[in-house]
């Protein structure tokens, strides 16, 4: 496993300090925000692709995407102790590497800002209301350069992934907004499962913290606008709560065939036993508020794992502080868990990381497995006023000693894109 | 293992809106391939492509629904309309035309292919204009008060899922729901998941394939920075996209949206639905090699329609057809036929090549334009011609007639590639084979 995340680059780290409940939000500092109605973030700090690869030179001018997928990778590989990266040309013996698949759930890069408003300002005609064509694309000619456009391209963490690694076996990318990482895992699974690779590399990267993506979001009202204190923004479950704060990052993790583990005496951290998908078809700008959408996936991943919902220890929510999700989250899970919904432990690392938008699902899977490893929960912080609407045990402020063998990890998407996860204890 | 079989095709694409008209002018030799019209091209190299003809998204639309249409990038409208021809082929009424659907919402999956949609210029640069410092954007004048001209529905207009969305919510369609975002190769890995997902019974149906346009200033410019483009046909743009042709000089863009509407063969059979083909075998795989050029030995590109044709328990000598990516730039015509090679060794010159973007320019997520080609072929007994392949690239012999051809096809091969190296290949077969 392998992530970089807001809280820190390396597994241990920021796993001691999400158990210690800190924050990785604070003012953004990636463009000036000061007057955006969200001007805080939760932004990847002193982040260096150079120090996690052995040859960052194949990967000059990558988007900060694709920057943080390498290195999640590079992390994710070592620890699975696979043949070191540095023989990346060459087919090492022990690795048949069209056996080895990619499936991302990866965002688009970003905009590149300053050639592209310019372009569009210097040709823009006022009286007509419309761009002038003709200007624009000498303007764009002179400013734009062919690697920064073509590194926003959605598959493109994906295909660096690929130079890394020198995986040749099946690869995708999945795009389907907050879902997507726990999207790409649960489908890397099923490809694993049907014998189409031995290896697959899964996860997601993104980063939405610039201009334009946070005018996105900020036009349809989703972020906490709670600027003053930022630590304190993100409060999923909390009826104070006002929206979800941006973040950014990777997470990636080696899935392998468990025959293909043994073979090589792999340390096996956990195993993935369900995965469920479904659409909302309700609306693209809200959740469906009966929460069918998310039930059905819930109930798919615990029927595909074989469990019943009392077999579960932990569930990690989508839970990203956004008024609509947080209660509809909280009564699908009851809707599936019944009585036993109120004795599972529910918790969103969001209020301490932010949103990783499209890696979000990854990050937190990888936090289901560490909770696994280590029988502790990782808190929900900024849990200080009840909402009735919220009822459930979110692990309020402090994380907790508990029994985990079974953690679900919920993503859901804008536009009803709902997926569950589940992972076990390797026994 | 499940059966899969095709029961619903939906196209739209420059040579027509609709499968019927499509497959018609396809057969025709037509070329939709002309002057960009939509925007004035005269700044670009490259000034031609392949635009859809004109259409009102209100038409393909349940009027409670045409509301929502203002939120639609073109991307999703192609979508949208693929999936309205797709649905009225296939037999079954969904949401969209009946208070009283013959499907199980929870038993039909979509996953429908998108590319990087582009912004309207226009929209954004208006909304920009009202924080502007001489040419550049005042970041904090567009914080204050500039970024509020957009409406607050503005990025749910350019997020790739939304093809899905749209289409899942018209037709209420709550199974598994995916958007494969992997360029070119987007359309055939999402009919290779959805075919996936139907097999082993997550399932009973399922609209896939895929929708893009970069029919804008800003798709252009960066096909354009690629090199991808031929800025030697502006004068002549029938004959500009040359696939595997000596003379290829380049890629010009089309648009377009092609989707399947795959199920389970019993279930299609019972309920006597029209079955145009047996999906029967899907490969995938990735260059390592590099971002923006195929690998010339074509080494994954041939494992991927080697591992399709395995899946599909047939041998290369059985395929009648083969709808080859073919964009007509030299470079990557030659890494496409090495990976052919690969697979069809000396048989490649007697196998018959569709050449599609000839005729509707490259499709970029919408090539499932080229899959449902693949099974029109099958269904009609029909050969689609390559018409601008007139002598093959480096004294090839390849089996290609400017003319369709009329045959019995009971094995037809589509494959794919991507920019960044992803590999798809998707193998269909006659049910009376």
């Amino acid at each position: 496993m392998g992530w970089i995340t807001p809280m820190g680059h390396d597994i241990e780290g920021v796993w001691k300090r999400l158990l210690a409940g800190e924050s990785g939000i604070s003012r953004t500092s990636i463009f000036d925000a000061s007057t955006f109605p969200t001007s805080i973030s939760a932004e990847v700090k002193d982040f260096r692709l150079a120090d996690h690869l052995p040859d960052a030179s194949r990967h000059n001018g990558v988007g900060r995407n694709t920057r943080f997928a390498l290195a999640a990778c590079a992390k994710a590989w070592q620890m699975a102790g696979l043949p070191p990266l540095s023989t990346r040309n060459a087919q090492p013996p022990s690795l048949d590497l069209d056996r080895v698949g990619i499936y991302l759930g990866s965002g688009e890069g970003s905009l590149d800002f300053d050639a592209y408003t310019t372009a569009a300002l210097g040709a823009w005609i006022p009286e007509k209301a419309a761009l002038d064509t003709v200007k624009w694309a000498r303007i764009a000619f002179q400013r734009m350069n062919v690697v920064r456009e073509h590194e926003q391209e959605p598959n493109m963490p994906l295909s660096h992934i690929a130079l890394l690694t020198g995986a040749r076996g099946p690869a995708f990318n999945c795009l389907t907004a907050c879902a997507a990482s726990t999207q790409a895992i649960g489908e890397a699974t099923q490809i694993l499962r049907r014998g189409d690779a031995d290896v697959m590399i899964g996860g997601g990267a993104h980063s939405m913290i610039h201009p334009f993506g946070v005018t996105g979001f900020n036009r349809l009202t989703a972020l906490s606008t709670a600027n003053e204190d930022p630590p304190r923004a993100s409060r999923p479950f909390d009826a104070q709560r006002g929206g979800f704060v941006l973040g950014e990052g990777a997470g990636m993790v080696i899935l392998e065939t468990l025959e293909h583990a043994r073979k090589r005496n792999a340390t096996i951290l956990a195993e993935i036993v369900g995965y469920g998908s479904t659409a909302d078809a309700f609306r693209i700008t809200d959740q469906d508020p009966q929460g069918l959408g998310a039930i059905n996936a819930m109930k798919a991943a615990l029927a595909d794992a074989g469990l019943t919902p009392a077999d579960v220890h932990y569930i990690n929510a989508h839970g990203t502080g956004t008024r609509e999700n947080d209660g509809n989250e909280t009564s699908a899970i009851k809707a599936v868990f019944g009585a036993h919904a109120r004795r599972c432990p529910v918790s969103s690392i969001k209020s301490m990381m932010g949103h990783l938008i499209a890696a979000a699902g990854a990050v937190e899977l990888i936090t289901c497995v560490l909770a696994i490893r280590d029988n502790i929960l990782p808190p929900t912080i900024n849990l200080e006023n009840a909402d009735p609407e919220c009822d459930l045990d979110y692990v309020p402020n402090k994380a907790r000693p508990a029994r985990v063998d079974v953690a679900l990890s919920n993503s859901f998407g804008f536009g009803g894109q709902n997926d569950s996860i589940i992972v076990r204890r390797f026994a | 293992m499940r059966r899969v079989v095709i029961t619903g095709i939906g196209v739209i694409c420059p040579l027509g809106i609709g499968t019927r008209a499509f497959w018609a002018n396809l057969l025709a030799g037509k070329v939709a391939v002309q002057r960009i019209a939509r925007f004035d091209p005269s700044g670009f190299p490259c000034q031609i492509g392949g635009e859809v003809p004109a259409y009102r998204i209100g038409d393909y639309v349940p009027k409670s629904y045409r509301k929502a249409t203002k939120v639609m990038a073109r991307d999703i409208e192609l979508a949208v309309v693929a999936a309205d021809d797709a649905f009225k082929s296939c037999g079954l009424k969904s949401k969209a035309y009946s208070d009283t659907p013959d499907i199980d919402p929870m038993r039909f999956g979509c996953n429908i292919g998108a590319g990087l949609i582009s912004a309207e210029l226009d929209e954004l640069t208006a909304a920009m204009a009202t924080a502007r410092d001489g040419d550049r954007l005042d970041l904090r004048q567009w914080g204050s008060h500039g970024m509020n001209q957009l409406t607050p529905l503005w990025l749910l207009k350019y997020l790739p899922n939304m093809l899905a969305c749209h289409v899942t919510i018209i037709h209420e369609l709550k199974g598994p729901s995916n958007t494969i975002t992997c360029a070119d190769a987007s359309s055939h890995l999402a009919i290779g998941e959805a075919f996936r997902t139907i097999q082993r019974g997550d399932a009973d149906l399922a609209i896939c394939g895929g929708a893009e346009s970069k029919l804008n200033p800003m798709g252009l410019m960066r096909q354009t920075l690629l090199g991808r483009l031929t800025d030697k046909h502006n004068d002549a743009p029938a004959e500009a996209i040359r696939p595997f042709d000596s003379d290829a000089a380049g890629t010009a863009l089309g648009e377009g949206g092609g989707l399947l509407i795959l199920e389970e063969h019993d279930r299609a059979v019972k309920r006597g639905a029209k079955i145009y083909a047996e999906l029967v075998g899907f490969g995938a795989s990735q260059d390592a090699y590099s971002v923006t050029d195929p690998d010339p030995t074509g080494y994954s590109y041939g494992k991927a329609i080697a591992k399709a044709l395995t899946d599909a328990g047939l041998s290369a000598d059985q395929v009648d057809l083969l709808v080859p990516h073919g964009l007509g730039i030299a470079s990557h015509d030659r890494a496409e036929l090495a990976g052919l090679r690969a697979v069809f060794g000396d048989g490649l010159a007697g196998l018959p090549l569709a050449t599609v973007k000839a005729q509707t320019g490259a499709l970029a997520a919408g090539c499932g334009v080229d899959a449902a080609a693949a099974v029109l072929a099958i269904h009609d007994g029909k050969i689609p011609p390559a018409v601008n392949t007139r002598k093959a690239i480096d004294g090839m012999k390849l089996n290609v007639s400017p003319t369709a051809r009329e045959a019995k096809v009971n094995v037809s091969v589509s494959s794919v590639y991507s920019l960044g190296g992803q590999n798809a290949a998707l193998v269909f077969r006659a049910t009376d084979y």
